[in-house]
């Protein structure tokens, strides 16, 4: 038996993009859309330091399932989604009235939400659900390799395609307008609270804003592909852009680079390997984000390891933030 | 300097990724005329199952009129089950699926339910079980306890509504349908009555089947077993420190003399029970997921469902006796 699976051309980089393009196809496409919309949400997130909020709203949905169960009686996913964006949106508000209040940092104040919230969960599992299986696992999150067997929606005589797909462009869509439209405000706020003030942007609200949307993004990525690839596409494009590029708008740029490379790259490793296709592509993402560590030309590691090795030792070089 | 470190293991370690993909691109090429895999002769039907329990009425039934694959093998949890990029090329490719259902599966049932195609391509094989057959936890209507295939007299139902489906997609082969399907049947209703004078050997009083999950409700009623799990349906509520402290308790209270594991659950908490309470682990019962095709035991292979009704009643008749 093979411990690792062989590698055959054909199969891996022929059959997705012939045979099986009308499956494939629609797995990068919504790979990519989940990437691109959680990359651009994220990257606020990461200039704010709160890049593990998503982690964060996938334990803590859990309480807004059980509730949402309790009340509906269903496990439907119309209930468990609007249960699950309920509790993600009280996940983001306490995180930040806890910040606000207690005088702790974001990721303590993180910290202590999310292991309460999922607490609560599995004590509300405990008292009132123990009969019925209720994990995120089993009613909310979906499954990338999933979504090109569901039946494609109609509009006017046109077939768009999977109804996952379909909602993730629109959600992606409305992400980069929102990006575009409040660019100034979401830049300024995330770097310089008082700068914000004395502009007359009310900080609190573009704050709010950003939670409400980023509560919305990843409760239907969750719906669609899953958790794993959301939480990690939150943060390792813009981890990846801040790495190539100093300016906010290259790094924007980057952001979509890197989205729709790994969901590519990430489609053939999980077609090669014969795992799950999301956790192939955070592998990709995290690959590249290992690429852009060790080559980047401004203070990469390899040109460091070679300035130190080759030319006579020069003081460590200033490391740009 | 530590910088400097982590960056000379980084270029090696960036340095040999490369060369193995090199190696493997190149290793690819030689393969590349391979063969796409054979589209599936005409007149056999192809059939995905989910999980092995259909799978084998499926192979029965179907006789060498269909090929059935699984997707979830032996010792898969279905919680942890993720679906593969095969597993996706399968359920397209597939003629017929046919799944467990009442929500064994999760979330994949809503996008089976959905499955495109001329005619309705994937069938819960439970849907046939008459309702009043299955449990429902106290409380939750609707909800019903999917571990239908402990009991053996109503698991045969699904032998019924796999005869029908498979009539409908090959109205030919009607007759040789109808025939397996009765012998199937007869052959679950010698396997009902066989458990049945199995179980007889032990005292009423003994009858206590200590496991790890919810799996054999239906097994405790049909066969006149009080059914203690230590951990509820749902997998997040893991068993707390008081409700071991009661289990040992009540194995104590009522000298139960062995408790089981599953073979698709984590042994630890189990083990550790046996030991506080004193009494022997009686062996590895099959919950959720049958044994390895092919591999024996006594006179049946574990990797059928009349082997794993057999292994599981000799396993808890042995260790209870």
């Amino acid at each position: 038996m093979n411990l690792f699976p062989t590698f055959d051309w054909h199969h891996v980089f022929v059959q997705p993009w012939t045979r099986d393009f009308g499956l494939f196809g629609w797995i990068m496409l919504m790979g990519f859309l989940v990437s691109l919309a959680c990359g651009l949400v994220g990257k606020f997130l990461i200039l704010r330091r709160m890049s593990l909020v998503g982690d964060a709203i996938s334990h803590s949905v859990l309480p807004g399932l059980v509730i949402a169960f309790l009340i509906a009686r269903t496990r439907s996913s119309g209930a468990m989604f609007v249960g699950a964006l309920a509790a993600a949106l009280l996940t983001t508000w306490l995180i930040d009235w806890i910040h606000r209040r207690a005088r702790i940092k974001q990721d303590a104040a993180i910290g202590v939400v999310f292991s309460s919230l999922f607490a609560l969960g599995v004590v509300l599992i405990s008292l009132f659900a123990d009969r019925v299986d209720l994990d995120q696992d089993c009613v909310l999150n979906g499954e990338l390799a999933l979504v090109p067997l569901m039946a494609p929606v109609k509009l006017a005589g046109w077939t768009l395609g999977p109804p996952a797909v379909v909602r993730m462009a629109v959600v992606a869509l409305i992400t980069v307008a929102m990006v575009v439209c409040f660019y100034k405000e979401l830049l300024v706020t995330s770097f310089d609270g008082i700068l914000a003030s004395s502009l007359g942007i009310p900080s609190i609200w573009v704050h709010h804003g950003l939670m409400l949307w980023l509560s919305i993004v990843v409760v239907s990525a969750f719906e669609a592909v899953g958790a794993i690839l959301v939480i990690a596409m939150l943060i390792l494009p813009g981890a990846t852009a801040s790495l190539l590029a100093q300016r906010l708008p290259t790094r924007l740029g980057l952001n979509v680079v890197h989205s729709l490379l790994s969901s590519v790259i990430g489609l053939h490793l999980g077609v090669w390997w014969d795992c799950s296709i999301g956790a192939a592509m955070v592998v990709a993402g995290a690959g590249l984000f290992c690429l852009a560590w060790v080559f980047n030309p401004t203070n990469g590691l390899l040109w460091r390891w070679r300035r130190n090795v080759l030319e006579e030792p020069a003081p460590e070089p200033e490391v740009g933030s | 300097m530590m910088e400097n470190e982590a960056g000379q293991g980084a270029v090696r370690f960036g340095r040999r990724e490369f060369l193995l993909m090199t190696a493997a691109v190149l290793a690819g090429c030689d393969r590349s005329g391979a063969p796409a895999s054979a589209p599936a002769a005409t007149g056999v039907i192809t059939v995905v199952a989910t999980v092995g329990m259909v799978a084998d009425l499926a192979k029965r039934i179907g006789g060498d009129a269909v090929a059935v694959e699984t997707l979830m093998g032996p010792g898969v949890d279905p919680h942890l089950y993720k679906v593969t990029a095969d597993d996706l090329v399968r359920l397209q490719r597939a003629e017929l699926v046919l799944y467990s259902g009442l929500h064994l599966e999760g979330k994949m049932q809503d996008v089976l339910a959905s499955l495109g195609g001329t005619v309705k391509r994937a069938h819960a094989v439970t849907d046939t079980v008459p309702r009043e057959k299955l449990l429902r936890p106290e409380g939750f209507e609707g909800q019903f306890d999917p571990h239908v295939w402990f009991d053996v007299e109503s698991w045969s139902f699904c032998a019924r509504s796999i005869v029908t489906i498979l009539s409908n997609l090959r109205p030919s082969e009607k007759a040789a349908f109808e025939q397996r399907g009765a012998a199937v049947q007869k052959s679950l209703r010698e396997l009902h009555e066989w458990v049945k004078t199995k179980v007889a050997e032990i005292p009423e009083a003994r009858r206590i089947l200590v496991t790890s999950h919810d799996a054999f409700n239906y097994f405790g009623r049909t066969y006149g077993f009080r059914v203690i799990a230590l951990q509820g349906i749902s997998t997040v509520t893991e068993a707390g420190l008081a409700d071991m402290a009661k289990l040992v308790d009540y194995i104590r209270d009522q000298h139960v003399r062995s408790i089981f594991v599953e073979s698709s659950v984590p042994h630890t908490t189990i083990e550790r029970i046996s030991r506080d309470a004193g009494v022997t682990v009686g062996g590895e019962l099959f919950s959720d997921a049958m044994g390895v095709l092919g591999r024996r035991e006594r006179d049946y292979d574990l990797g059928t469902y009349d082997g794993m009704i057999r292994h599981n009643v000799h396993t808890i008749i042995e260790a209870l006796r």
